[in-house]
């Protein structure tokens, strides 16, 4: 993974500085609240209900047992002992005091991470997907790109106050499992005419108010012209995006207005008169990056285990976390394991300091000192001997990081809703622990296979429930929570936004509702059907039907 | 330095919220333009001036209205020459701000070399004999992969490869570094007079050990036909043969590494009594993560980690170079006493620095 | 009745206008204001942001929030209503 250089040292040592300078002048008034705010969010720092809450990135979700052991130091001795982990692979603490914060980021300093624009309307963390360098099917590792795109979104001096914030993800397969097409801007590695490195480029994608699926701009722009082109689509949205209304700032908005012809003539013009050769990337540099980046010292292994085929007979629990949380990898004799952060009853990505400390000592023994925060709101150790698959299940079951339910009905992923944010209309959070609850049996979620379900305490869709198979979605009615359910969204590379069902219901009639959806599926699905092929085959119907059936006959 | 103005100063004011095809035609008369902020979230004017520049305006640029001091490089960087300051800013404030980060990673409209630039002066222009001696004191006591690692940390940027004979004690080395990194390059000197032994375990090793990159290096075929067409050379002169089969193409092959990962070893001669982990030669950084290992250890690494053996170390080979210029030793004997025997030479010239003219 | 509700510069947390216009921490330290009353201290507030951040007025019965975000404010008073805040500093929680 990457490590910093002197130069890299001193951005973030200064920009810690910077932002004491700042927290200086806010008490002594000399900046007011307003003025602040924008500089406090471009350091990942908001003021939510209780509190300040501080952001930390990880940028595209790859982080060491230093690190990690770090984070858990922070949330020990500023926060109160645990940390959230985000759809955007960062890292939230939930309660640390503005005049703590310069030590905060001084001490992620120290471990080369910050908290720099994972806030704000400015480029944001870099996502990717979590089994990148260990994915059977991918072509590229997409890393040393994401890396790249840090460091030169990092305090841009064009695009450091946009109309709105801007979101990048990177794939490098044909795979999506990073929901390029609902960011800002997508990209995908490809295979350029020249047999060299290039970006198919998606954009205008979002959550939010208005979701919309990205669509295509470029098919393949040659990997060292990357950034010339990123800072074509900056500089056209920049210049004609709204700003009069925060609703419709987002480049989704402008390229659904203008067509994605139009603004693909608008970027061209944009692409022809800027310094490409300036920001060509220089190969040295890409070359510099690309080696941090090696597959690590990977064993000749076979490709079965014994160790793991005996842990699977003898033990029907771990042979259960074999099978839904451990992933196929590309080298022989090795494993990714997912760890799931959605015990039942537990808050979706929330993580104790012991815990943190457990998973990063994990990583050191068993996966190159390698951690990987996932888009699910998991952790993934990416690199596992099967061999030794046994040994970390063990430990992870001692920590109460277990829970063999990844990509199954209970990986909920939800926002921190009400009970934190202050944006939020309604509690997320107590309406996932109820859903996880009611469908804890391991048995029944194996029988219903895998399940995306995506919750958000308001329209601006921090939990992705758009994208959802099955969203739930917090909204306001006269002061009292109630919850609109959609169905049949799709955040991979068939991305596609759920069709809201009907009247939305009161929080006590979510999970019942859920669960007679996944019923439906159960007794409608065709052989070897998952939920989200069903819901595609047959559309919403019978899942509206399944959700009102006892509201309807209790109305009749 | 972003110039600060206090008060209202000449020139064409335009609002931020003007579409760019206006500012452009407007600056084109102008010498001097004022961009005004509305507001100082609304991040127009970073663009408008930076695309100005970049279509080539060249008149002075002045921002004013509602903009802080935290945004000074933000205007200095995208084209801006001067800010427009109310009577009572905060001047000390925008001088800070303006100066808070020593180097950007991303170029801009400003002069400023960025920190990609800066990394590319840095590495063209290293002090290799420093970074050897800082290498042999941050690794001293520490085992070869440690040695290798350092070596290969990206954060020095260096391009690493490694030379092998694929002789009697290679695997030790290879094995080593294949663990640290089954890619790094390894330069093989085909010299066209090894052992058929030497070659058919260069292909064993090779797999076992999973190199993905190991290079084999021929002679010049010009200056073998010049030198020596009929492969006899040996007899007359070893080290021309030396420098027509190995240091020559070494030289060529290794042309654009930073470093070389070699194996060998003080034990092995006395030439080599002196040798250091890292160390400088012509230019080019020599790492010798077995420099302090006996041979004993060798012999235990071998058996520890199982390592296929070169097929003619059973028949008394402990040192195998070229067939012509290598025998057996027997049990009293130097490791290296078998290598150009009977002649006043140890080495082939490959670690000796640059020939003196004779 | 209302009172007035902020959040505080230094570490965030929730306040309230208590006695004096003294920033408390417990809602039931607030002051309960008429609406004349709660303007002109809400003004006052508002001059000092070195402490109050975004004071707003929040409507309440028996010191209970009862207006349209009354549940927002009820969380804000009590803390979270799940997971980790529980053995926190803030007890209670809602019911």
């Amino acid at each position: 993974m990457y490590r910093y250089d002197e130069f890299d040292h001193a951005v973030v040592r200064e920009r810690v500085e910077e932002f004491a300078d700042q927290v200086a002048r806010r008490a002594s008034g000399a900046l007011t609240e307003d003025e602040f705010k924008p500089l406090r969010l471009m350091n990942g720092v908001y003021l939510q209900l209780h509190a300040y809450m501080l952001r930390v990135a990880i940028p595209y979700g790859t982080f060491n047992s230093r690190q990690m052991r770090r984070l858990a130091h922070i949330a020990r001795t500023y926060d109160k002992g645990y940390g959230h982990f985000t759809t955007r692979t960062n890292i939230q603490y939930n309660w640390p005091a503005l005049t703590d914060l310069p030590a905060i980021l001084s001490d992620l300093a120290e471990v080369e991470m910050h908290a720099i624009q994972t806030s704000g309307n400015c480029i944001r963390n870099v996502t990717t997907d979590v089994f990148a360098g260990a994915a059977e099917d991918e072509i590229e590792d997409p890393r040393p790109w994401c890396e790249i795109i840090r460091q030169w979104s990092t305090i841009h001096p064009e695009f450091s106050f946009l109309p709105r914030k801007f979101k990048i993800a990177v794939i490098g397969a044909e795979k999506d499992r990073a929901a390029i097409r609902t960011h800002d801007v997508g990209l995908q590695i490809v295979k350029g005419d020249d047999g060299g490195t290039a970006f198919r480029v998606f954009v205008g994608g979002g959550q939010g108010r208005l979701p919309h699926i990205g669509q295509e701009i470029a098919s393949a722009v040659p990997a060292a012209d990357l950034l010339a082109y990123l800072t074509a689509i900056l500089r056209a949205w920049n210049l004609l995006g709204r700003r009069d209304n925060i609703h419709k700032a987002r480049i989704k908005i402008l390229v659904a207005s203008l067509g994605i012809d139009a603004f693909r003539e608008e970027v061209d013009r944009h692409y022809a008169t800027l310094r490409r050769e300036d920001l060509r990337i220089p190969e040295d540099e890409a070359e510099r990056i690309k080696a941090y980046f090696a597959p690590p010292p990977f064993e000749d292994l076979p490709k079965v285990s014994a160790p793991f085929d005996r842990a699977l007979l003898a033990d029907p629990d771990f042979a259960r976390f074999a099978r839904n949380n451990v992933r196929r990898h590309r080298q022989a004799g090795y494993a990714s394991v997912v760890v799931s952060l959605k015990p039942v009853g537990g808050v979706p990505g929330d993580i104790t300091a012991d815990q943190m400390e457990a998973v990063a000592d994990l990583a050191e023994r068993y996966s190159f000192d390698e951690l990987r925060a996932a888009y699910e709101q998991n952790l993934v150790l990416p690199h596992v001997r099967l061999d030794d698959v046994p040994a970390v299940w063990r430990a992870l079951r001692q920590a109460g990081l277990a829970t063999a339910n990844a990509d199954l009905a209970t990986d909920v992923i939800a926002c921190p809703g009400l009970d934190y944010c202050s944006l939020a209309n309604a509690r997320s959070i107590p309406v996932a622990q109820a859903l996880s609850k009611r469908l804890a049996d391991l048995d029944y979620q194996e029988k219903l296979g895998p399940v995306r379900i995506n919750m958000s305490g308001c329209i601006n869709a921090c939990g992705h429930h758009h994208v959802g198979h099955i969203g739930v979605l917090g909204v306001d009615r006269k002061g009292e929570e109630y919850y609109q359910i959609t169905v049949g969204g799709s955040p991979d590379e068939q991305a596609a936004l759920g069709d809201i069902v009907g009247k939305s219901l009161p929080s006590e009639e979510v999970a019942p509702a859920i669960q007679r959806t996944l019923d439906r599926y159960l007794q409608i699905r065709a052989e070897g059907e998952r939920f989200i092929d069903t819901v595609r085959r047959v559309g919403p119907e019978p899942f509206r039907d399944a959700i009102y059936e006892t509201l309807d006959a209790a109305n009749a | 330095m972003l110039q600060t103005l206090e008060g209202i100063q000449n020139g064409l004011r335009l609002s931020v919220t003007t579409p760019l095809e206006e500012v452009e035609a407007a600056a084109a008369a102008e010498d001097v333009l004022v961009l005004e902020f509305d507001a100082f979230r609304d991040g127009r004017g970073f663009s408008l001036a930076a695309v100005l520049r970049e279509r080539g305006y060249r008149g002075q640029l002045i921002a004013a209205g509602k903009v802080l001091p935290d945004q000074a490089r933000h205007l200095r960087r995208s084209g801006f020459d001067a800010v427009e300051l109310a009577p009572g800013a905060d001047r000390a404030a925008w001088a800070r701000m303006d100066q808070a980060f020593s180097a950007a990673y991303q170029p801009a409209v400003d002069p400023d070399p960025s920190i990609w630039r800066r990394r590319r002066a840095a590495a063209n222009d290293r002090d290799l004999d420093a970074l050897a001696d800082r290498l042999n004191r941050e690794t001293a006591g520490k085992g070869a992969a440690e040695i290798v690692k350092a070596a290969l940390d990206p954060a020095l940027g260096l391009k690493v490869g490694a030379i092998s004979s694929f002789g009697a004690e290679s695997a030790v080395l290879l094995d080593v570094v294949a663990r640290e990194k089954a890619d790094v390059p390894v330069v093989f000197l085909e010299t066209g007079q090894h052992f058929l032994q030497t070659l058919s375990y260069r292909t064993q090793l090779t797999r076992a050990l999973g190199l993905t990159d190991v290079r084999l290096v021929t002679p010049d075929a010009e200056e073998k036909a010049t030198l020596d067409a009929r492969d006899d050379l040996w007899k007359t002169d070893a080290d021309a043969c030396c420098d027509l089969r190995k240091v020559r193409p070494l030289a060529r092959a290794t042309a654009g590494f930073d470093a070389l990962i070699t194996g060998r070893k003080r034990y092995q001669a006395s030439t080599r009594a002196d040798l250091r982990p890292f160390e400088v030669l012509d230019g080019v950084l020599r790492i010798n993560p077995l420099a302090e290992w006996t041979g004993d250890d060798v012999e235990a690494w071998l058996d520890a980690r199982d390592l296929p053996r070169h097929p003619l170390v059973e028949q008394g080979y402990r040192s195998i170079g070229c067939w012509p210029c290598t025998r057996a030793v027997d049990d009293g004997e130097d490791a290296r006493a078998g290598r150009w025997s009977g002649m006043d030479k140890v080495e082939c010239g490959i670690h000796l620095g640059k020939r003196k003219a004779a | 009745m209302k009172i007035v509700t902020a959040n505080r510069l230094s570490d965030g947390r929730v306040i309230y206008a208590g006695v004096d216009n003294q920033p408390v921490d417990r809602i039931d330290q607030a002051s309960v204001l008429d609406d004349p009353a709660a303007e002109i201290v809400l003004a006052e507030v508002a001059g000092r942001p070195e402490v109050f951040v975004n004071p707003y007025l929040v409507e309440v019965q028996d010191r209970t929030p009862s207006g349209r975000d009354r549940l927002k404010e009820r969380i804000r008073s009590a803390g979270p209503t799940v997971g980790h805040s529980v053995d926190l500093d803030v007890n209670g929680g809602l019911a």
